[in-house]
């Protein structure tokens, strides 16, 4: 490969897989600063409502996890996100120069 | 702060969306005049690490979370805040779509608080201070932090105008939540990776802007 910034792309690629399997373990389960804010400035009880209101589609893997595959599915979900949103970008990038 | 569809009602989600399309398609005019197949292997794998980063919450203290958004740092290695967009439109509509995480009618508010608004500020921001000498690493931290601390008070003005938040009480909470955010998840892992990239391949950090305006006052 005479491109050098293939090189790039497998380091930055090996340190996004690490996450990707990591994440599940390292992240905090604490709701994110939207979320807590909503706790917060709108009470426990109408947010919970919020959320748990219908999304306007079904995604495959709602949070970042496989339904009943626990740790194993979430590492799985991540890095078919990872792997699949490189192959999206490389293939976009790919398409706009043809 | 990826905004679910249930905190906007789909009138104001489809205005957001009429304000982040001309964004998304100036980052695909952007993509068709700079990039190149040098380039494509860096925008996929930026792509990749912001989706992975992004699925990192960091405790912040205050029982809350935060992750990168990242919009700066692409912005800062691409030399323009359309390469933000370009790949914050990407992650959103994955995240959205496979992964329930951001909505898909409030989608186009995510593109423009994420991708538009912490990217742009956290590039100009960027530039502004490497023009005045300021190390590219503080430079970094400074403009990254701003962005995501910014894009979250207009989340904040956003919902409230969704009627989801009051005005101030939804400022102060998500202001001071990104307040936090903002410097150990963006800040930080901005400037890190800024320093990192410059250290290894110093021809990527684009900082034509601010190479040109110096020559000029020589």
């Amino acid at each position: 490969m005479s491109n050098p910034n293939m090189k790039l792309l497998y380091v930055v690629l090996a340190l996004a897989i690490l996450i990707s399997v990591l994440a599940p373990f390292l992240a905090s389960s604490d709701p994110d600063g939207l979320e807590s804010a909503a706790e917060k400035v709108i009470g426990e009880e109408r947010f919970a409502e919020l959320e748990e209101t219908e999304a306007a589609i079904d995604s495959p893997m709602p949070d970042y996890a496989i339904e009943g595959k626990g740790k194993l599915g979430e590492i799985i979900a991540i890095c078919l996100g990872t792997i699949g949103i490189l192959a999206i970008s490389f293939g976009l990038g790919k398409i706009i120069k043809s | 702060m990826h905004i679910p569809d249930s905190f906007m009602p789909l009138s104001q989600a489809l205005i957001y969306w009429a304000i982040a399309l001309p964004f998304i398609f100036m980052s695909l005019r952007w993509a068709r005049r700079d990039m190149d197949d040098m380039k494509i292997p860096i925008l996929a794998a930026l792509s990749a690490g912001i989706f992975a980063i992004q699925a990192l919450n960091i405790p912040i203290g205050m029982g809350t979370s935060g992750h990168m958004v990242g919009a700066a740092l692409v912005a800062i290695i691409f030399g323009s805040p359309f390469a933000g967009v370009l790949v914050l439109t990407l992650v959103l509509l994955v995240q959205g779509i496979v992964f329930a995480d951001g909505g898909i009618t409030v989608m186009g508010a995510n593109i423009l608080n994420m991708g538009v608004i912490s990217g742009s500020i956290g590039y100009y921001g960027f530039v502004a201070l490497r023009k005045r000498n300021i190390d590219i690493k503080v430079a970094a931290f400074i403009g990254a932090w701003l962005g995501l601390f910014i894009s979250s008070i207009a989340t904040a003005i956003e919902m409230s105008l969704a009627g989801t938040f009051p005005l101030v009480p939804g400022i102060v909470a998500m202001g001071t939540f990104h307040f936090v955010i903002g410097i150990i998840g963006e800040g930080l892992i901005t400037a890190i990776a800024i320093g990192a990239i410059a250290k290894a391949r110093p021809d990527l950090v684009d900082d034509k802007a601010v190479e040109s305006s110096k020559e000029a006052t020589l």
